[in-house]
């Protein structure tokens, strides 16, 4: 292996990307764009659940209980309906999520003392957000129940407020939440993105560098040179990785700054560890390029072989420890798993390389391996 | 000495599909060796087998006395092997600077810098790109992008070099440079170059040739000895009844055709007396008395006998005949009578700009009813800028046009309908079958229900595709393809018709038979026919050319008109067959003859008293001990032509230098 012929071909690919300015621009604006969209897009929290609401009793009791709801910044109330079969078109049409429906003798059975069902309907496409929107309504529920609890026992029994509290609710609750003590999915999710779009982007932008040579027919002069698989394969690489370098620098000056997340690890691992991470995903973009022959077919590729795993097997989505066992093994044989487990650690909970220096050693790992199947796999004696 | 190249038996398949079928090939030191063939004939999996980057699945291949036989071997011979694959300039990076783009092939082969300034020095001087040494490959012309995969192919001063089309599309100007340069390296450096092309005009360039089709090779050896194997003859006859009697000629002899009002009769595999006998007793019944000329047939026309050959023998017992099988003529019955003189086509000044460069500057022609209209010119010449405004897909900066008395700004649909065109591309559905392609674009062109079914039977029969009916469009051969096209394009019955490089990739045959086609349906439907091409032979079949360089017409008029003014202006081509042509060309260039070129054995020069000058060569190179084998002397060919005129025309240009962006 010859330094001068990997600087030779390293320096080509940099004069041409320089020179691309649509190319060059794609290269960093890509990778910011994705971090924008997905890190505020993907945000798992539930907020402002359009409904209505269905009263066929209109009393003083039934409108206090709407207004719960519609005080709630949980829900956005999106106005009366006379009756169901008004408010389901409505459903289907997507605009509201959520029925409210207050049956009719709703304060008199109340004011008698009798129970009264009230009937949540809700969208249960979103199996998620439907989970959580009846999380929701039961918590709005108990609390007027309770209310009306506290009323009856200061009225009727004259007890003052502590005491009421005590028998109504003798355990409470103090949660903390640790290492994203907001509980803003901002912080994580993120901070995560980092991980994804590091793995896609410099993926499908190494895909297509080598891929376009094929498509234009310079890769001939590789074949036809005394270039080794390894220099070519090399000097071509490299670019691409200083390249996704810099945009890794700069997403995480992104999640510091535009999402508010803290870092509170270590600075110098976090930064090996990212460049080996972007070697593996440089890595895997080389890969696909020596297997495919034309752009598109690269780009989608890569695109798709990078983004499922990376959001689905990465522990971004659904935590590794109660994944099924082959998408559990999937995730421990991918790097993205890992650098999810340097990013968190760094960034959320403090961690250095007592606790991260394996999942270092293991993209290091990673690098190797495929940056060594691209050159082994390598041809430049071609049979088609 | 044993050969630069030794093949044997080498076959090779891309997933089954044979490309290259047992062939052999030798390749001696110090010679330049062609490739000769049509697309897809099986020349670029050759000379890529030959570079060490393709793989193959039986026979022998040694290059400098190593087996190719594995990645392994074929690396250990790479150093010595400079490779430029197909496709002008597509191997060179578009972003990178002439100078750039020499520096990486070199420093790719570590050449040492001081070797590598110098060589650079060098080759940049000899293909006149020091000038441009800063400009990026993207803006340069197509010559000039030619010119430097050459020298980045060279630069590390290779034995062999292997060069995959390197003149296709490139303007007759920078051809000619390159065989000149080429010729040069291999008589100084000792290179070896194996190269191929797909124009058959450009076979006499090369000492020894093989000859591809279909993947074999059916003839190899000397262009003279070649031209010696099939005999054959051609007949020129001017005659105003050509019309008449050229359905039965065809059918009679191999070739016939028309060219404005001359025909052009070829006979294979026939004795000169027979030929002339059937041919003047066929005239005469017709009650024709006009001279005939009668030569034998020159190596174009030898490489299509063999064709002929071919076809034959793989149809059996020699049923086959071209001319019967296949009669253009006889499906056009119908022939309305229209006036000759009525302008068609009218181009006034046209001109376009794509902000400061100029594709097309006032360009102004005429194309009547019934005429082939030529248009000539290398790639980025502004050809297919001129058709699109044309044809109405794009708007005039200056100057206006006219299809058939309507203008074309004020007239869009109506000259839609009055207009076929067939593009490069063909634009064929190729997942639809031969007839859902006429039916759809019947529909696209409201051809009338009642009458579609006609008009396709009509196309069928013109392209002989009646067998085909069910074939999809993306399975058929090219030149098939060729032809649905043409049919496609005819439906709606246009009296103009435009193609634009409507013979790339077609077989030498296939294209014959669409020019019987189509001169069958200028001069019996009277459409008046513009077409581009980048094949010189191609343009002896039109009644009108005109040259496009830089997007300017250089020069117009008829194909032997334009040829006959060069033979009164520069002289007669004198070609002269020595012993040792690289010492006899030295010797001439010595001796005052500087406008002598190479052509493979051979030695041309013009000279308007050819024969007091060939007394002198004689004389010079006697004197030197080099024997002369045959002269002969020769009208200059339409390649000769726009040489001359587009130098001409560069004289007069300010600035000659091409700084152009392909359109």
């Amino acid at each position: 292996m010859k330094w001068s012929r990997i600087k030779t071909v390293a320096i080509k690919e940099v004069l041409e990307i320089w020179r691309d300015k649509l190319y060059l621009s794609m290269a960093f604006l890509i990778p910011v764009l994705m971090m924008i969209v997905l890190g505020f897009g993907m945000s798992m929290d539930v907020e402002k659940i359009p409904f209505v609401a269905v009263d066929y009793d209109n009393s003083e009791q039934s409108r206090d209980y709407l207004h719960r709801y519609i005080d709630s910044r949980y829900f956005d109330y999106k106005g009366m309906k006379a009756h169901e079969s008004q408010a389901e078109p409505l459903m289907i049409q997507n605009k509201i999520r959520f029925i409210l429906v207050i049956p009719p003798g709703f304060q008199e059975k109340l004011l008698a003392g009798k129970r009264v069902q009230v009937q949540p309907v809700i969208d249960g496409l979103f199996t998620y957000q439907s989970k959580v929107v009846r999380g929701y309504v039961s918590s709005i529920n108990a609390d007027f129940n309770q209310q009306l609890m506290r009323q009856w026992l200061k009225k009727k029994r004259g007890m003052n407020d502590n005491d009421i509290e005590a028998l109504l609710a003798p355990v409470t609750l103090e949660t903390r939440y640790l290492f994203n003590e907001k509980l803003s999915s901002l912080w994580s999710t993120g901070s995560g993105m980092i991980m994804l779009v590091m793995l896609m982007a410099p993926a499908v932008l190494t895909a297509l560098g080598v891929v376009r040579e094929k498509e234009s027919g310079s890769i001939f002069n590789i074949y036809a040179s005394t270039v080794s698989r390894s220099e070519f394969i090399i000097g071509k690489i490299l670019p691409y990785v200083v390249i996704s370098f810099v945009n890794l620098l700069v997403l995480s000056w992104m999640a510091l700054v535009m999402f508010g997340v803290p870092f509170k690890g270590d600075p110098v691992l976090y930064l090996v560890a990212s460049l080996l991470y972007v070697a593996c995903s440089t890595g895997i973009g080389m890969l696909v390029s020596i297997l495919v022959k034309t752009q598109a077919a690269a780009a989608l590729i890569t695109m798709l072989g990078t983004m499922i795993p990376g959001m689905m097997m990465s522990g971004l989505m659904i935590p590794v420890n109660s994944m099924e066992a082959g998408a559990k093994m999937e995730a421990h044989l991918l790097p993205a798993m890992y650098q999810l487990n340097i990013v968190w650690g760094s960034f959320l909970k403090g961690q250095g390389w007592p606790e991260l220096g394996t999942n270092v050693l293991i993209l290091a790992l990673h690098a190797c391996v495929l940056w060594g199947i691209s050159i082994w796999r390598f041809r430049k004696r071609v049979k088609a | 000495m044993s050969p630069v190249i030794e093949v044997k038996q080498l076959s090779k398949c891309y997933k089954k599909q044979p490309a290259v079928k047992s062939i052999d090939l030798t390749v001696k030191s110090g010679e330049i060796y062609g490739l000769i063939g049509p697309d897809g004939a099986g020349k670029s999996s050759v000379m890529q087998i030959l570079a060490g980057v393709l793989s193959y699945e039986s026979g022998e291949v040694k290059v400098f006395d190593h087996i190719l036989d594995s990645e392994m071997s074929a690396e250990a011979v790479k150093s010595r092997i400079g490779f430029m694959p197909q496709g002008l300039g597509l191997n060179l990076y578009p972003e990178l600077s002439i100078e750039e783009n020499i520096n990486f092939f070199a420093d790719l082969r570590d050449v040492p810098v001081a070797e590598r300034e110098a060589r650079k020095l060098q080759l940049m001087d000899m293909t006149q790109l020091t000038a441009f040494r800063d400009r990026p490959m993207k803006n340069l012309s197509g010559g000039m992008k030619q010119k430097l995969g050459l020298v980045c192919t060279l630069i590390h001063k290779p034995e062999l070099v292997i060069l995959d089309e390197p003149t296709t599309g490139v303007d007759p100007v920078s051809r000619r440079d390159f065989w000149e340069i080429l010729s040069y390296l291999v008589r100084h450096e000792h290179m070896t170059a194996l190269v191929s092309t797909s124009y058959m005009d450009e076979a006499e360039r090369f000492q020894n040739l093989s000859f591809f089709y279909e993947g074999s090779v059916l003839a190899q050896g000397e262009p003279d000895s070649i031209l010696d194997s099939v005999e054959g003859w051609v007949a020129e006859c001017d005659c105003e009844e050509g019309l008449n009697i050229i359905g039965e000629l065809q059918s009679k002899f191999s070739q016939a055709e028309l060219i404005g009002k001359t025909m052009r009769i070829v006979a294979y595999d026939v004795t000169q007396e027979w030929f002339e006998g059937e041919l003047l007793g066929l005239l005469q019944q017709h009650g024709v008395s006009k001279t005939v000329e009668i030569r034998p047939i020159e190596l174009e026309d030898a490489f299509i006998g063999m064709l002929h050959r071919w076809e034959k023998q793989k149809a059996g017992d020699g049923e086959f005949d071209f001319g019967q099988q296949d009669n253009a003529v006889n499906h056009f019955d119908e022939s309305p009578e229209f006036d000759r003189n009525a302008v068609m086509i009218e181009a006034n000044e046209l001109s376009r700009h794509f902000g400061d460069f100029v594709a097309v500057d006032e360009v102004s022609f005429n194309v009547r009813a019934g005429e082939v209209f030529g248009l000539l010119g290398a790639n980025g010449a502004g050809k297919s800028t001129a058709i699109k405004m044309l044809t109405g897909l794009l708007k005039p900066t200056h100057g206006f046009g006219q299809i058939s008395q309507s203008s074309l700004e004020r007239s869009g649909r109506e000259i839609k309908q009055k207009i076929g065109y067939m593009s490069q591309s063909f634009s064929l559905y190729e997942d639809l079958t031969v007839h859902e392609n006429l039916k759809l674009y019947g529909q696209i062109y409201g051809v009338p229900k009642s009458r579609l079914k006609q008009r396709i039977h009509w196309a069928l029969q013109m392209g002989s595709l009646q067998d085909e009916i069910d074939t999809l469009a993306g399975s058929l051969p090219m030149g098939l393809r060729q032809r649905l096209a043409l049919g496609c394009a005819l439906l709606h019955e246009p009296k103009v018709l435009f193609l634009d490089e409507p013979t790339s990739g077609v077989d030498p045959l296939g294209r014959l038979q669409f020019w019987e086609i189509l001169v069958a349906l200028a001069k019996l439907k009277g459409v008046a026919i513009l077409i581009t091409t980048h094949y010189m032979s191609e343009a002896e079949h039109c009644d009108q050319l005109a040259l496009m360089q830089a997007g300017k017409v250089v020069a117009n008029g008829s194909p032997i008109s334009l040829r006959e003014h060069i033979a009164d202006e520069l002289g007669m081509v004198l070609s002269i067959k020595v012993d040792y042509p690289y010492q006899a060309l030295d010797v001439l260039r010595k001796n005052g003859f500087e406008q002598v070129s190479l052509f493979g054995r051979r030695i041309h020069l013009f000279s308007l008293v050819p024969d007091r000058i060939l007394n002198q060569i004689k004389k010079v190179l006697s004197s030197h001990e080099i024997e002369i084998h045959d002269t002969r002397k020769m009208l200059p060919s339409l390649e000769d032509v726009f040489i001359h005129f587009i130098e001409t025309h560069a004289e007069e240009l300010p600035d000659a230098s091409p700084s152009r962006v392909a359109s």
